[in-house]
């Protein structure tokens, strides 16, 4: 994996007697799409805040590429705000343009590129129509033109697709995609986590301010136990009723979905299966997500739960 | 780079709107319509007022008329009211009836003896009728002076000799040492126009950054901004830009009131002289707007920055509104000595400078260096009250929740960075 383009160092930030962030570290790799998640209140804002140098972190060190944050180095970094702020009434493009000087962009460029990107997301028509005059999800579009508007070199992204129609965060999942591919590294906070599976390479889970697992996707779900496989016969057959390792199996979308017992072979169940007959489908059922983060999680607030009784 | 672009914004989303091209083009409006409208009126009232004289000696009716006629500007005809048998009061009821009915507009009664008990007495529907008494008053007084000359044997030729009154002339010094001449009651009038304006617009637009800055903040634009700008360049770009369109504002406004004093217009009889309008009136007023603005601002940003809602902000933009109260409370003290030490200290005080120092530059040409000092201690308060409304912003802008107080503001503010 590449280097890491933002460092995040023990970062810890209280709100009087509340740790919203208690001793985070976060390494992000260049070029990648990140998944920043976590249930609500569980310090993902602060934490981005305190990233984007909005507030001023108790402890901790944040670089990117090596350096602290700068107001040089701010020109490159986008941000989507979780709640959404724009100026009601502002012209579409006009706003665009206003945003994009905020971060060195020259305004005849940034007036030519707002138009652009208004026309792009299918707005073209709104360009001189007041904020005001948008729907929630035609905002949500500009201020997503905002933040890609000035080609940052990394973008965070705090519950982008909050509001959006499906068809809508198929259009912000490609735009992102697209920045991605131009370079740009996105960090994606959210709490829709098979959004964040359909996008990132890395995630990083954090709970009660505290970081709970992080690492590829891939690496994730590999220390993830398989639960169940997904299996088929050729003409339809039944697997058989009793086999080794499954403790037991059900009809679901077309194909039969056998949950495994703790330790199971893998391998010994697909004998078994091919024994039986000709198989057309075998597969790991791959464990979503937020399966392996609510058990993540119900296992550490369990773990905390009897600390606290004890 | 980044504070001009906020500057821009903030001057042209203002500039542009509906209500800032109404509101600069309507004030001169509304000023010229004052000035013309009682000019109009003072013209029609033309229309005399007939007023019945009952006078049993018969002897004063012509002279009067007489002394009436030789006025100017004459609002009263006067008729003369019979008196049968000598019976005053009868001949009062009578007029009182007409007066009643409207078929005269008032009446004046006169002793038979008027030369040697001089008394009149006016009867009219309204009290007031500032107009008549005016004509009445000094015709009464000639008939009488000329009656008594005549009774002690001064010879005529002596009448307009002992009846000369002093020319009264009021000059004022300037900074110059030259004396020039003013009319009081034109120069009152300008530089209470010019006051109130200062006052108005101090406070307006005072308000508008508190709006500005609270209206960012619940539309959590504030957040975006700061993603890219650092609270301290947004704050001074938003006040600025406010300023800026004060002051363009201001600036229209000033050249309408010297345009129209130009013209010669005259309210009530007082009339504008346009040489009044020094440069160091002119330039004090932008200076004061600018300053007074500034200063308060400042205070409104830094307490905009604290507060979710315009509600929030309540309780502490009442006591901001009492330093403009105040002053306009003084305004008489000062205007009684706008020499005295008390005046003085009162003009030099920061939040009061903009309308006291700047009353006693309109009416009592302060010594320079007193303006100077306001203007240096104003702007030393105004750095203080940026340095304290930066701290407010940077802590403060992204605080929400329960309203703030004014404990909340003092511990934010004591809060280490």
């Amino acid at each position: 994996m590449a280097p890491a383009f933002l460092h995040v160092n023990d970062l810890g930030k209280s709100y009087g007697d509340v740790r919203a962030v208690d001793g985070i570290s976060l390494e992000i790799p260049r070029g990648s799409i990140y998944g920043f998640l976590g249930p609500n209140g569980s310090g993902k804002t602060t934490t981005i805040r305190c990233i984007m140098n909005i507030i001023l972190a108790d402890r901790g060190e944040i670089l990117f590429d090596g350096r602290p944050l700068d107001r040089t180095l701010l020109d490159r970094v986008g941000y989507l705000p979780e709640e959404r702020g724009l100026y009601r009434k502002m012209k579409c493009a006009e706003q665009l343009a206003f945003l994009a000087t905020l971060k060195s962009v020259p305004r005849k460029e940034a007036l030519r590129r707002a138009e652009a990107w208004l026309e792009r997301l299918g707005l073209g028509e709104w360009k001189d129509r007041k904020v005001d005059a948008l729907s929630k999800g035609m905002q949500q579009k500009v201020q997503f033109a905002a933040t890609f508007l000035f080609e940052p070199d990394l973008v965070i992204l705090d519950e982008p697709f909050s509001g959006l129609d499906p068809l809508n965060v198929e259009t912000m999942r490609d735009v992102i995609r697209e920045q991605n591919a131009r370079g740009c590294t996105i960090i994606l906070s959210t709490h829709m986590l098979a959004e964040a599976e359909k996008l990132c390479d890395a995630v990083c889970l954090i709970e009660g301010g505290r970081k709970v697992l992080d690492g590829t996707l891939q690496d994730v779900r590999a220390n993830f136990p398989l639960k169940s496989v997904r299996a088929a016969y050729a003409g339809g057959k039944e697997p058989p009723a009793r086999l080794p390792g499954v403790a037991h199996r059900a009809f679901q979308d077309d194909s039969w979905r056998l949950t495994l017992e703790a330790g199971a072979d893998t391998d010994a169940v697909l004998d078994a299966l091919r024994a039986a007959g000709q198989l057309t489908l075998f597969a790991a059922n791959r464990p979503a997500l937020d399966e392996i983060f609510l058990s993540v999680v119900r296992e550490r607030r369990a773990a905390a739960g009897t600390e606290a009784a004890s | 780079m980044k504070m001009l672009a906020i500057i821009r914004r903030e001057y042209l989303e203002r500039v542009r709107t509906k209500g800032f091209v109404i509101s600069t083009l309507l004030i001169p409006l509304l000023m010229a319509l004052i000035m013309v409208v009682p000019m109009l009126t003072m013209q029609s009232v033309d229309t005399r007022n007939t007023i019945g004289l009952i006078d049993p000696s018969g002897e004063y009716f012509s002279r009067l008329d007489e002394s009436l006629s030789s006025q100017e500007d004459l609002h009263v005809s006067l008729i003369p009211l019979p008196v049968t048998g000598g019976d005053v009061a009868a001949a009062t009821a009578g007029m009182q009836d007409q007066i009643r009915d409207e078929s005269l507009d008032g009446g004046v009664v006169i002793g038979d003896d008027f030369v040697g008990t001089p008394k009149a007495t006016y009867y009219s529907r309204s009290v007031s009728g500032s107009i008549v008494r005016d004509d009445l008053q000094p015709a009464l007084d000639r008939v009488l002076r000329q009656a008594r000359f005549a009774r002690a044997g001064v010879p005529d030729s002596l009448h307009a000799f002992l009846s000369e009154r002093v020319a009264w002339e009021s000059l004022s010094v300037g900074d110059t040492g030259e004396a020039t001449r003013r009319d009081e009651g034109g120069v009152m009038l300008l530089a209470f126009t010019l006051i109130m304006m200062l006052y108005m617009m101090v406070l307006v637009y005072g308000q508008q950054t508190l709006t500005a800055v609270i209206e960012e903040k619940s539309s959590r634009v504030v957040e975006v901004l700061l993603s890219s700008v650092p609270s301290s360049q947004l704050m001074f770009g938003k006040v600025v830009g406010i300023g800026a369109a004060g002051l363009t504002q201001v600036a229209i406004w000033t050249a309408a009131i010297f345009v129209m004093a130009g013209q010669g217009l005259s309210v009530g009889g007082i009339s504008f002289d346009a040489s009044y309008l020094t440069p160091m009136i002119l330039g004090s007023f932008m200076v004061f707007f600018l300053l007074g603005f500034l200063l308060f601002s400042m205070m409104y940003a830094g307490v905009g920055a604290l507060c979710n809602s315009i509600q929030e902000a309540q309780p502490f933009a009442t006591p901001i509104m009492m330093f403009v109260i105040i002053p306009m409370m003084l305004m008489t003290l000062v205007l009684r000595a706008p020499g005295s030490p008390l005046a003085t200290v009162l003009s030099l005080i920061p939040m009061f400078s903009p309308i006291l120092m700047f009353m006693r530059v309109c009416l009592a040409s302060p010594p320079l260096w007193q303006v100077l000092l306001s203007w240096v201690l104003m702007s030393a308060t105004i750095w203080m009250m940026s340095r304290a409304a930066g701290k407010l912003f940077r802590v403060g802008i992204l605080m929400s929740g329960s309203a703030p107080n004014w404990a909340t503001l003092i511990r934010t503010l004591r809060q280490p960075d």
